[in-house]
């Protein structure tokens, strides 16, 4: 369970570029939720999930992942509670290093790290296991550089990394964004597939209202930095994008003139 | 030609070289930290090395006490880095400055002479061997040893996540890597080297000079360069064989041109002599790749 209650940050505090990102963001994830998150350009949903990642320190509010309080916490702190994947493939692994080595710093995620070999032989089956649910022949890779995979083969060893150790929460950030339709489609069913097998909770930002309808549990709206409205369940049931659009209209009294919003 | 002596006497420079590349390649390629502290935890190695000796020391432990001095300034320099968030080159350069007059309180003078006083070489020499072999023996054991522990810890986990840092450090973050005690750890090892290699520089020479670690740095990064446009450090093993070859060879290249009396170059043109041949390490790799894809077209 991930809760925040009531985060503010302001950047750039006393300039004349200053921009409150997050203006009392308050929202809880429930263990086995998979909630989709939404909004415009500087709705707060970038900084919302670098705030709860430790990437930013809020200024004010509270952060609590199963019971501890991680407010002040920096991010290689919170790593054991917190999985990620972020929205530039290339950020999640690293190029110059093997995959079975991108996997080996992956499974010691928020552990102490010693001398003993990194990539170990018990190591191997569960590599393999999991490369080969991928269905990209990369089980036979392991030893190849991170390097030489595309775009979306590295979007998905990122999700898998995410998911070889336990964690309280995952976060995607817009992570098919950069990718084309097609690797696009694959990895968010292959981010369907591993958060049902394994009972995950995760938050996902998106782009697309239709995706953060069709994905998930759980949908939330972000705009100036606070949630709008969270729908699940029932009300969620059958709801498209121009109910969606509705809503918000009626919740703010304001008409959404992102384009960007509506597409996909 | 190359005497025998200048041959020997280039490998063994060489091979101290050798370890200034290992530390040069923790700090430039592994963490991505341009760091030139070297030019002064070189000599602060030497001058710690020799004052422990000519105060009576065991050899050996005078030599340890310089690694670790080595250690403690390149500790300093990553944490003005990370601690203070100074620019990683200006805090280097910062440590660097700040060791020369450490080195001269070190040494209380200038330069502190060896020639009368038991080093780690002088067990060696009853070996039987000829004077100018022995320092290239020893020299030689002391690299392997650093590159078996070197290459077994950047095999290691906490190696790893050294590499993961320089590499991508929001990654390393987000795996659970400190990636400011990684950068401490990194430099102060990276320093290690180098002082180890300023000691036993300044055993072979029979001296620890203030002004020994100028251009350490190019040296090392020559030695760097050129290993790995020889050797394409694709995995830890190659890059560390770069390290050690890239340094005899540059040594020997300079013995080379410096002997080669048809060149008609002396001594006070090693600086021009050093960037040339850092410049063609550079040049040399794309100009390999561009003839050899030349070469499969038309064989094509």
């Amino acid at each position: 369970m991930i809760s925040a209650s009531d985060l503010r940050l302001t950047f750039g505090k006393g300039t004349p570029l200053e921009n409150p990102a997050l203006r009392g963001m308050s929202l809880t994830v429930n263990q086995g939720e998979f909630v989709t998150v939404i909004g415009s350009n500087g709705a707060g949903k970038s900084t919302f999930l670098n705030a709860l990642a430790g990437e930013v320190m809020v200024d004010s509010g509270e952060i609590i992942v199963d019971n501890t309080d991680v407010t002040k916490l920096p991010t290689h702190k919170r790593a054991n509670r917190v999985a990620r994947v972020f929205q530039d493939p290339l950020a999640g692994t690293c190029e110059g290093l093997s995959i079975e080595e991108n996997l080996a710093l992956a499974i010691k995620r928020g552990q102490r790290r010693g001398l003993t070999a990194a990539v170990k032989k018990q190591y191997m089956e569960k590599f393999r296991d999991s490369l080969s649910s991928l269905k990209l022949g990369l089980e036979n890779r392991l030893g190849d550089k991170m390097g030489l995979l595309s775009g979306g083969q590295r979007q998905a060893v990122s999700l898998l990394m995410a998911s070889l150790t336990p964690s309280s929460i995952l976060l995607l950030d817009e992570h098919t964004a950069a990718l084309d339709p097609k690797t696009a489609a694959f990895v968010l069913e292959l981010t369907e597939k591993i958060i049902e097998e394994q009972k995950l909770t995760a938050l996902m930002v998106t782009h697309s209202m239709k995706q953060a309808l069709e994905v998930g549990s759980r949908t939330v709206m972000l705009h100036q930095g606070q949630v709008v409205f969270d729908i699940a369940g029932k009300e969620r049931e059958g709801l498209e994008v121009k109910d969606l659009l509705g809503l918000f209209e009626k919740q703010r009294g304001l008409s959404v003139d992102d384009d960007s919003l509506l597409l996909g | 030609m190359l005497s025998e002596i200048a041959f020997y006497g280039a490998v063994e420079t060489g091979l101290i070289y050798g370890l200034v590349a290992f530390g040069i390649y923790i700090s430039f390629r592994v963490l991505d930290f341009p760091d030139l502290t070297v030019d002064g935890s070189f000599p602060l190695g030497a001058a710690v090395a020799a004052v422990l000796i000519i105060s009576g020391w065991n050899p050996w432990i005078a030599t340890g006490a310089a690694v670790l001095a080595g250690m403690a300034a390149g500790a300093v320099t990553a944490m003005l880095n990370v601690k203070l968030n100074i620019l990683n080159l200006l805090a280097s350069i910062l440590t660097m400055i700040a060791l020369y007059s450490v080195n001269l309180r070190i040494m209380g003078r200038p330069n502190v002479a060896l020639l009368t006083e038991d080093t780690v070489l002088t067990p060696w020499y009853d070996l039987g061997l000829a004077y100018h072999q022995v320092p290239v023996l020893l020299f030689i054991l002391v690299v392997i040893v650093a590159f078996i522990l070197l290459w077994r810890f950047m095999k290691s986990e906490t190696g790893l996540a050294m590499r993961a840092t320089g590499a991508n450090a929001r990654m390393a973050r987000a795996q659970g890597i400190a990636t400011g005690g990684m950068i401490i750890l990194g430099v102060a090892l990276s320093n290690g080297l180098v002082g180890l290699a300023g000691a036993l520089f300044a055993q072979s020479q029979g001296a620890a000079d203030v002004t020994m670690g100028v251009g350490v740095i190019v040296i090392g990064l020559a030695s760097l360069i050129g290993g790995e446009a020889v050797i394409t450090p694709s995995t830890v093993v190659r890059a560390l064989l770069a390290c050690v070859f890239g340094a005899i060879i540059y040594r020997l290249a300079i013995a080379f041109a410096l002997n080669a009396d048809v060149l008609g170059l002396q001594a006070q043109d090693l600086n021009l002599i050093t960037a040339v041949l850092v410049t063609l390490a550079i040049v040399l790799p794309g100009v390999r790749t561009s003839v050899m894809s030349k070469l499969s077209r038309k064989k094509a």
